[in-house]
C-alpha cells in the first residue's frame, strides 16, 4: 500500500527530454516483463476441447438414431436443432482470437499504467486453424490520443517452433486515428501465426478504471468478423503533477539544463516537481517518527539521569552501563538487532512502533548526559542556599535545580533532536518506509538521483529553524543568566537610567564571552559586581 | 551590653550547666571536629551562642571558621563532636535536618541567589514550599522583608539586574522572611567592591539591634569592634581567642591574634 502511494506519485512521462533516455530506458528494462505471446493458452485449449466434444456428442447422437427407425423423424427434428445450436458457436467462432492487450507502464517504474499518458499499446492475438486473415480493425476506447511520435508496428509471429517464435515485419497499410487503428495487410496471414500489433507512444484515456479494445478482422474471404473481446486494461488518470511535468519537458530551458550531466542526474526539474509532493508524505513520516520518539526519550533521559547521580552504587552502575552502551555503539546496529533480534525471539511490533522505541531509547542516553551534565553544572551554591532554607531534595530539584536547568539544555535538547530527526533516515535500513526510502524507492525507479537531493531540502525545512531557534534559545538564556537583562518594569525612571548603563556595559561582554549551554559559570560567583553598579 | 547583664548571664549559665542543659544557648558546639579526607580542618572547637548575642569569628584564611559556621546547619557534617541547636543534638542523624535548617539562616559570600526567580519570588520560594505559607503571606512578608533592606523598589527584578550589594541584601531578606533563631553570615561582603559593603553591613548592624542571634564570619574589623557581642579568634582550626571586642581588638593575649591584627591593621 505504502510503496504503491510512493510509486504512484513518483510517475514521469516516458516522452521526456532526450537527455535522460538512457536511464529511463534501463529503467523500463527493469520493470516486471509481461509474458509473451502465450499468455493464455488455457483460453485456446479450452475452446478446441469444446469444439471437439461437439463433433463427438453428434456422432453418438446419429448412431442412436440409426438404430432406432421409429424415432427417426422425431430424433431429426432433435438433432437438427441440436446442430443448429451446436453449428451457431462453430460458425461463429473466432478465426482470430485475442491473447493480449497490454499496455506498457508509462516509465513511471511502476506497475501502473497512466492515461492520458504516452504508452506502447500491445494487441496480440492468433489466428485459428483454418482461416486467414486479411486485416484487422482495433477500436479504442473512447479518450484516446494520438502524440506527433505515435507510430505502428505490425508483426506476425510465425510459430513453427513454438519455443522460438518468428518476428517478422508485415508489410501491409495502416491507417490510424485516435479513435480506431484499421491494419490491411498485402498477404494474409496464415492459421497458427500470431498477429502481433504495437501503437508506439500512444495515449490511452485518462481515467481510474478498465478499458478494453474491440474491433473486427476480415478472413481471407473478405467477410468481416467481430473480434471477441479481450482483456482489459487498468488505468490511473493523470495527476496535475504529471500535466505540469510534461509541460516543463516541452520547455527548451529545461532541455538544456538536463543536457548538462550533473544537473541532469542531481538536479533534475521533472523529477523535482515529480519528487516534491511524493516524499512530502515520507518527510511527514519522518517527522511522526521524532515526534513520536522524542518525547518518550525526555523522561527515560532524565530517570537514567537522575539514576547516574543516584546514591546507590547499583544504580549508578546499571544506568552508566545503559548509557555507555548505547552511546558506544551505532545506532544502526541498535535497530539491526532490535528489528532482527526481536522476531526471533518471538516479538514482532509493528516497524513504526519498534522504530520508534529504538530512537526514544538511543535519543534517551544522550539526553540522560545531556540532563546530568546541566544538573551538575549548576552551580553548588544554589543546592546549599535551598538546603540552608530547609527545603528537601525533591523541593530543590523542582523549584531551584530543574528550572535552571532546562534553560541551559534546551540548546543541546535541540540539537540532539535535530540529530535524531536526521537518524530517522537509518530506519531505511530495516524497510521503515520513512523519507529517506521515499527517496530511495523513487531513485530507483528513475535512475536518477534528484530525489535524494529533494529529500535533502525536506530535511533541511526542519534543521534550518531549529538551529536558528537554538541561538535564539542561547541568547535568551544568556539573558536570564545576567549576561544581558532589560529592566523589568520600564515606567520607573531610576530603574531606566540603571538599564541602560547595565545595557551598555554588558554588550561589551556578550562579544567577549557569549554564554555556552554547558557553561556552568555562575553569573554569582567570584565578581557579581561587573556587570552593574548601585 | 553591660556587665551587670553579664554577671546575670554567667551565674545562669553555671547553674544551667549543672543541670547539663541550656534554655538560652541558641547554638552549643562541642569538641568539633572536621577533617575533609586527611585534612584536618577544625580540631576540637568548642563554643556557645546564646539568645540575641553577636558573635564575630575572625581569623586568617583557611583557619576553619567558614567550614565552622557551615557546621552549624549541617551544610558540612562533622567528623567527630556535637552540635546542639536549642538543645537538640542536630548531629544525631535521627534529626529532620531541614526542620533545624529552616530555622537557621544563612547568608553566603556569593548570595546564591536562584538567578530564574525575581527578588520577590526569592523569597516567597521557601517560605511557600518550606514554611507552607499561603500565597498572599508569602507575599506580604516577601514585600516587608525587601522594604526592610531597602529593596522595595526592585521586588520584581532578577537577581541578573540587580547590583551586588542588592543581591545580597536580597538574600538577608530571604533569610529572614523563614523568621530564623539564628543567622549565620559567611563572609557576606567579602565579594562586594568597596562601596557596596556598607549597605549590607547596615543591614546586618540594623538586624543585630533589633536583637537577631547572629554568627558572622568577616574580614570587617570595624563591624566587629561596632556590633560583635564576643569576638572569637580562630587559626589552624581551633579557637585561639575570644572575649568581647575590647579585649580582642586592643589587648590581644594571644600572638598569633595580635600577628593577625597587625597585618589587616
Amino acid at each position: 500500500m505504502l510503496r504503491d502511494t510512493a510509486v504512484r506519485d513518483g510517475r514521469l512521462p516516458r516522452a521526456r527530454a532526450t537527455v535522460s533516455l538512457r536511464a529511463s530506458t534501463r529503467a523500463h528494462l527493469r520493470l516486471p516483463a509481461q509474458p509473451a505471446a502465450f499468455a493464455r493458452p488455457s483460453d485456446r485449449a479450452a475452446r478446441g476441447t469444446s469444439a471437439r466434444a461437439a463433433v463427438l456428442h453428434s456422432a453418438l447422437l446419429r448412431s442412436a438414431v440409426l438404430r432406432s427407425a421409429v424415432l427417426r423423424s422425431t430424433v431429426l427434428l432433435v438433432l437438427l436443432v441440436l446442430l443448429v445450436l451446436l453449428l451457431i458457436p462453430a460458425t461463429r467462432a473466432f478465426a482470430l482470437t485475442t491473447d493480449r492487450v497490454t499496455a506498457a507502464p508509462n516509465q513511471d517504474g511502476g506497475r501502473n499504467i497512466i492515461g492520458g499518458e504516452p504508452t506502447r499499446l500491445t494487441w496480440v492475438g492468433t489466428v485459428e486453424e483454418g482461416e486467414e486473415v486479411c486485416g484487422i480493425t482495433l477500436v479504442f476506447p473512447e479518450g484516446c490520443a494520438l502524440t506527433e511520435d505515435t507510430y505502428v508496428k505490425v508483426q506476425e509471429m510465425v510459430m513453427t517452433d513454438p519455443q522460438h517464435p518468428l518476428h517478422e515485419e508485415l508489410e501491409c497499410s495502416e491507417d490510424l486515428t485516435a479513435e480506431r487503428l484499421i491494419i490491411t495487410l498485402d498477404d494474409p496471414i496464415a492459421a497458427g501465426n500470431l498477429l502481433y500489433v504495437e501503437i508506439y507512444k500512444f495515449c490511452l484515456p485518462s481515467l481510474n478504471g478498465e478499458v478494453s479494445i474491440t474491433g473486427s478482422y476480415v478472413d481471407d474471404a473478405g467477410v468481416e468478423h467481430e473480434l471477441a473481446p479481450g482483456p482489459s486494461i487498468s488505468l490511473i488518470a493523470i495527476t496535475g503533477t504529471q500535466r505540469l511535468i510534461n509541460s516543463l519537458a516541452q520547455q527548451d530551458w529545461v532541455q538544456a539544463w538536463n543536457s548538462v550531466k550533473f544537473l541532469n542526474i542531481f538536479l533534475n526539474p521533472l523529477w523535482i516537481v515529480a519528487a516534491v509532493p511524493s516524499l512530502f508524505f515520507g518527510w511527514l513520516r519522518s517527522l511522526g517518527l521524532v515526534l513520536l520518539g522524542f518525547p518518550l526519550a525526555i523522561p527515560v533521559g532524565l530517570g537514567i539521569a537522575f539514576l547516574r547521580m543516584s546514591r546507590f552504587r547499583l544504580l549508578r552502575l546499571v544506568s552508566s552501563i545503559y548509557v555507555n552502551v548505547i552511546r558506544g555503539t551505532p545506532l544502526f546496529l541498535q535497530i539491526y538487532i532490535a528489528f532482527f533480534g526481536l522476531p526471533l525471539l518471538g516479538i514482532k511490533p509493528n516497524d513504526y512502533v519498534l522504530g520508534i522505541l529504538v530512537l526514544a531509547m538511543n535519543s534517551s542516553a544522550y539526553l540522560a548526559e545531556i540532563f546530568r551534565a546541566g544538573i551538575q553544572s549548576i552551580n553548588k551554591g544554589q543546592f546549599e542556599a535551598a538546603s540552608s532554607l530547609g527545603m528537601n531534595g525533591v523541593q530543590t530539584m523542582f523549584f531551584v535545580i530543574i528550572p535552571q536547568t532546562v534553560r541551559r539544555v534546551i540548546p543541546t535538547m535541540t540539537s540532539e533532536f535535530i540529530l535524531l530527526f536526521k537518524d530517522t533516515s537509518l530506519l531505511a535500513a530495516v524497510g521503515v518506509m520513512e523519507q529517506m526510502m521515499f527517496a530511495k524507492t523513487l531513485v530507483n525507479t528513475a535512475g536518477n538521483m534528484t530525489p535524494y537531493v529533494v529529500a535533502a531540502c525536506y530535511y533541511l525545512i526542519v534543521t534550518l529553524p531549529l538551529t536558528r531557534i537554538i541561538s535564539i534559545f542561547e541568547k535568551k538564556l544568556a539573558a536570564s543568566e545576567g549576561r544581558e537583562a532589560p529592566p523589568p518594569d520600564k515606567g520607573e525612571k531610576s530603574a531606566k537610567v540603571d538599564a541602560g548603563k547595565r545595557t551598555k556595559r554588558v554588550g561589551l561582554f556578550k562579544t567577549i564571552a557569549p554564554l555556552s549551554a554547558t557553561d556552568s559559570a555562575p553569573m554569582t560567583s567570584t565578581s557579581p559586581e561587573r556587570h552593574a553598579s548601585e | 551590653m553591660s556587665a551587670a547583664d553579664q554577671r546575670v548571664r554567667d551565674d545562669l549559665n553555671a547553674v544551667l550547666d549543672q543541670g547539663g542543659r541550656s534554655s538560652r544557648a541558641v547554638v552549643r558546639i562541642e569538641q568539633l571536629h572536621k577533617a575533609f579526607g586527611s585534612l584536618a580542618v577544625l580540631k576540637g572547637v568548642d563554643l556557645e551562642v546564646d539568645r540575641g548575642e553577636v558573635v564575630v569569628i575572625l581569623g586568617p584564611s583557611g583557619s576553619g571558621k567558614s567550614t565552622l559556621l557551615r557546621c552549624v546547619n549541617l551544610l558540612e557534617k562533622p567528623t567527630a563532636g556535637d552540635i546542639f541547636f536549642e538543645d537538640v543534638r542536630i548531629t544525631d542523624p535521627k534529626v529532620n535536618i531541614n526542620q533545624v535548617r529552616e530555622k537557621v539562616g544563612m547568608v553566603f559570600q556569593s548570595f546564591n541567589l536562584f538567578p530564574h526567580l525575581s527578588a520577590k519570588r526569592n523569597v516567597m520560594l521557601a517560605q511557600r514550599q518550606v514554611l507552607k505559607r499561603s500565597k498572599q503571606e508569602a507575599e506580604r512578608i516577601a514585600l516587608e522583608q525587601l522594604e526592610k533592606v531597602g529593596l522595595g523598589d526592585r521586588v520584581e527584578y532578577l537577581p541578573a539586574q540587580l547590583s551586588g550589594g542588592q543581591q545580597q541584601r536580597v538574600a538577608i531578606a530571604r533569610a529572614l522572611a523563614m523568621d530564623p533563631h539564628v543567622m549565620l553570615f559567611d563572609e557576606a561582603t567579602s565579594a562586594l567592591d568597596p562601596e557596596l559593603v556598607r549597605g549590607v553591613l547596615d543591614v546586618m548592624r540594623s538586624l543585630a539591634e533589633a536583637g537577631m542571634t547572629m554568627i558572622v564570619v568577616t574580614h570587617e574589623m570595624g563591624f566587629a569592634r561596632e556590633v560583635a557581642d564576643r569576638v572569637i579568634f580562630m587559626d589552624d582550626g581551633a579557637i585561639v581567642e575570644e572575649g568581647s571586642p575590647l579585649e580582642v581588638f586592643d589587648h590581644p593575649k594571644h600572638e598569633r591574634t595580635r600577628d593577625f591584627l597587625g597585618h589587616i591593621a
